[in-house]
């Protein structure tokens, strides 16, 4: 057993060193996320075109799982081994900025070329004035139900409220299937929550610049996902759900309603081509207030890259409008491009109309250094509250300590 | 003189081998834990312990520290408890033992990492396949949600582990019993020794140097596994399930605290390190005795 470990050290060294190598003059290296399975053929697409037309530039891919995608930038920018262009999130982008490792794109960018985005997918990815990023991928949140079990327990529209949302649950479950799909693990835990939160006026950060875990719409937000746990209208064993496993039980048509991001309905034209659904604004607070979670990931140059002009060309060709349309339509995202938006595709499409119309009320991930580490705190906080190991008041107030000496470091 | 250079010079190939894949990742280690590091590693200046300090004043790395302890010590007894009889049968001449050795070495050939992902859908709460089974046999009446919580978590993870490490304890101990030559048995048993006897006097005191080598190779192996708790809950849910190697990547890769992290890994191979020398020195001392 240890034998074979030493193998695969030995393995991973040499490979490191094969990276280390340097780069031929004209080749650009790009490490991508796989979003899905169409996202390496994709690229491969890229390739061959770009290549054809650029003749002198080679194009070389190293496709990672999103999983470990931070991991694997965190490890070959500290041995300096990065590529010359990377997918990143765009919350991360701000450490990127402060180590110095992303360079500025404005001085490649032309006004033509900035007026190719919606601004609000391009705003995330400005720090300081500067442009850090491209946002290669935008998505947001909104609320999927099922047609199907509305009608059988006698709902005529979605809800507009949570208050109505808790009372069309309660009519789901009386007909034996699950109210309301509530993510309790892995990545975006701490998102799930944000929903009910934003919709009590609350915001991740207070206007002095604190967490808003400790205010009063915070603990209003998480009583009401644990009476609604309490009292059976959601899934059971909440806290073993991913966003995956929330989304193939609504596949499976046996949740009524789950927040989501737009890929949800390409994956039920592909899985589950019968069920019956709709696509819903998020369900609106006493005050009428309500969020959606705005995401962009954005596409980095390096600082360090050798062969920085070609890997400009390169997304120059990225972000025209029908590589733009054949990538966000193969995965499911939201436009970015302004062209691209007045496609028939997405013109025609009341699914992502849904998302469009929220856009307003989207909320981007606060840029702070540390913000991972403060969703980290709020998911673990509300995995208590959850599973009922920790009264809503005493999580939210540790959580909200814990976030404050974060932010305070800084 | 000669003589007595040579086995030095013997042993310095294996030495420098050692000082690099050893040696220099540790003092890497020592380097980052004690400064301040960003999250891409350039490190910012010198620290002390302070990394350390804040590591003992985090409930939740005292609490991985106290689990990774229970983890092995239960995942490590489990396999050997297990291990010994299924040797013990499969050392037995019996009809059709080659194909239950296989068996019993199968999981071995599965990557640790794809068994997990396994037990993870088996026992997912509302269409895995150990809920659909108990409910068929009715054993239950309602799903029971095996990741939610780790009451249930924990322990099932702790069975997974004893069921991956089996195999390999099974192949030490089956080496150590085919080592045991027959007469002695045939001896004992015409004195009129019981199996239970022959087992106490014979079996396992011949069999103890195999038993020390499992639980070493074991505990080192056991205390670093990481794919069997991360695939099925992450250290979730709220950490209850973390043991030191998922709390080490969640705060290096995640949070991007490499300093912190890196204390971690220090500890971690102190313990290790400690555990080993003084194992050895007690097995040796009872052999030579």
């Amino acid at each position: 057993m240890s034998l074979a470990k030493w193998t695969v050290g030995l393995l991973a060294g040499m490979s490191m060193l094969a990276f280390a190598a340097p780069a031929d003059a004209g080749e650009v290296r790009v490490t991508v996320a796989e979003y899905s399975a169409k996202t390496g053929p994709y690229f491969e697409e890229v390739k061959k075109e770009f290549e054809a037309a650029n003749p002198g530039i080679t194009i070389k891919y190293e496709v990672v799982p999103w999983d470990v995608l931070l991991q694997k930038l965190t490890t070959d920018i500290t041995a300096g081994t990065n590529a010359d262009l990377s997918i990143i999130g765009t919350r991360w982008l701000i450490d990127f900025v402060q180590q110095d490792v992303a360079e500025p794109l404005d001085s490649y960018i032309k006004p033509e070329f900035k007026d190719r985005f919606i601004d609000t997918f391009l705003q995330p990815s400005i720090m300081d004035g500067k442009t850090y990023g491209l946002p290669i991928a935008a998505s947001a949140r909104a609320m999927y139900y099922n047609k199907e079990l509305f009608e059988k327990a006698g709902i005529a529209k979605p809800p507009a409220t949570w208050t109505e949302l808790q009372e069309d649950a309660r009519k789901i479950k009386a007909i034996g299937a699950f109210g309301f799909g509530l993510q309790g693990k892995e990545i975006e835990t701490d998102v799930y929550y944000y929903y009910a939160m934003w919709s009590q006026g609350t915001e991740i950060l207070n206007k002095d610049g604190t967490s808003g875990l400790s205010t009063p719409g915070a603990l209003e937000a998480a009583k009401l996902y644990k009476s609604m746990i309490d009292e059976g209208l959601t899934e059971p064993g909440v806290t073993s759900n991913n966003r995956e496993d929330v989304q193939n039980l609504f596949k499976q048509g046996k949740v009524g309603m789950m927040i989501t991001a737009p890929f949800l309905s390409n994956q039920i034209k592909e899985e589950a081509p019968n069920l019956k659904y709709g696509v819903a604004a998020i369900p609106a607070g006493p005050t009428g207030a309500r969020g959606t979670y705005g995401v962009t990931d954005s596409i980095i140059m390096f600082k360090n890259s050798k062969n920085k002009d070609e890997a400009w060309k390169l997304l120059d060709f990225l972000f025209t409008k029908e590589q733009r349309a054949k990538f966000t339509q193969g995965e499911g995202f939201l436009p970015v491009n302004k062209e691209e938006a007045k496609m028939d595709y997405y013109v025609n499409n009341a699914d992502l109309a849904a998302f469009t119309a929220l856009l307003p009320d989207a909320r981007f991930a606060p840029v702070i250094p540390g913000w991972e580490e403060i969703a980290q705190i709020t998911s673990d906080a509300m995995q208590k509250i959850y599973l009922g190991s920790a009264k809503p008041e005493d999580a939210l107030k540790d959580a909200a300590a814990k976030a404050d000496a974060v932010l305070k470091k800084k | 003189m000669q003589s007595r250079i040579l086995p030095y010079l013997l042993t310095l190939p294996s030495l420098l081998l050692a000082a690099v894949v050893i040696f220099w990742p540790v003092w890497d280690l020592v380097q980052i834990s004690t400064h301040d590091v960003s999250r891409f590693g350039q490190l910012r200046g010198f620290t002390g312990f302070a990394n350390f300090t804040e590591l003992f004043a985090d409930p939740d790395f005292v609490a991985a520290l106290w689990r990774t302890g229970l983890w092995t010590v239960l995942v490590v007894g489990g396999a050997l408890l297990l291990s010994i009889p299924v040797a013990m049968i499969l050392n037995m001449d019996f009809y059709g033992r080659g194909l239950a050795r296989v068996i019993i070495m199968l999981p071995w050939a599965v990557s640790l990492t794809m068994t997990a992902v396994v037990w993870r859908w088996a026992l997912n709460g509302e269409s895995g396949m150990l809920n659909s089974a108990l409910m068929k046999l009715g054993l239950i009446s309602q799903n029971i949600q095996w990741l939610a919580s780790a009451e249930t978590a924990f322990p099932m993870q702790v069975l997974i582990g004893i069921l991956v490490t089996v195999p390999f304890t099974t192949t030490i101990f089956l080496g150590g019993l085919s080592s045991i030559p027959d007469d002695l048995y045939e001896a004992a048993a015409l004195e009129g020794a019981t199996p239970m006897q022959q087992f106490r006097e014979i079996t396992f005191p011949l069999l103890k140097p195999f038993i020390n080598i499992a639980i070493v190779l074991n505990t080192i192996y056991v205390f670093n596994s990481f794919p069997i708790i991360w695939v099925m809950t992450q250290g979730g849910p709220a950490n209850s399930t973390d043991i030191l190697v998922t709390h080490l990547y969640k705060l290096a890769f995640r949070i991007g605290k490499l300093g912190e992290a890196s204390a971690v890994s220090l500890v971690m191979f102190a313990i290790l390190l400690v555990f080993t020398m003084i194992y050895v020195r007690l097995a040796m001392r009872e052999q030579r005795a």
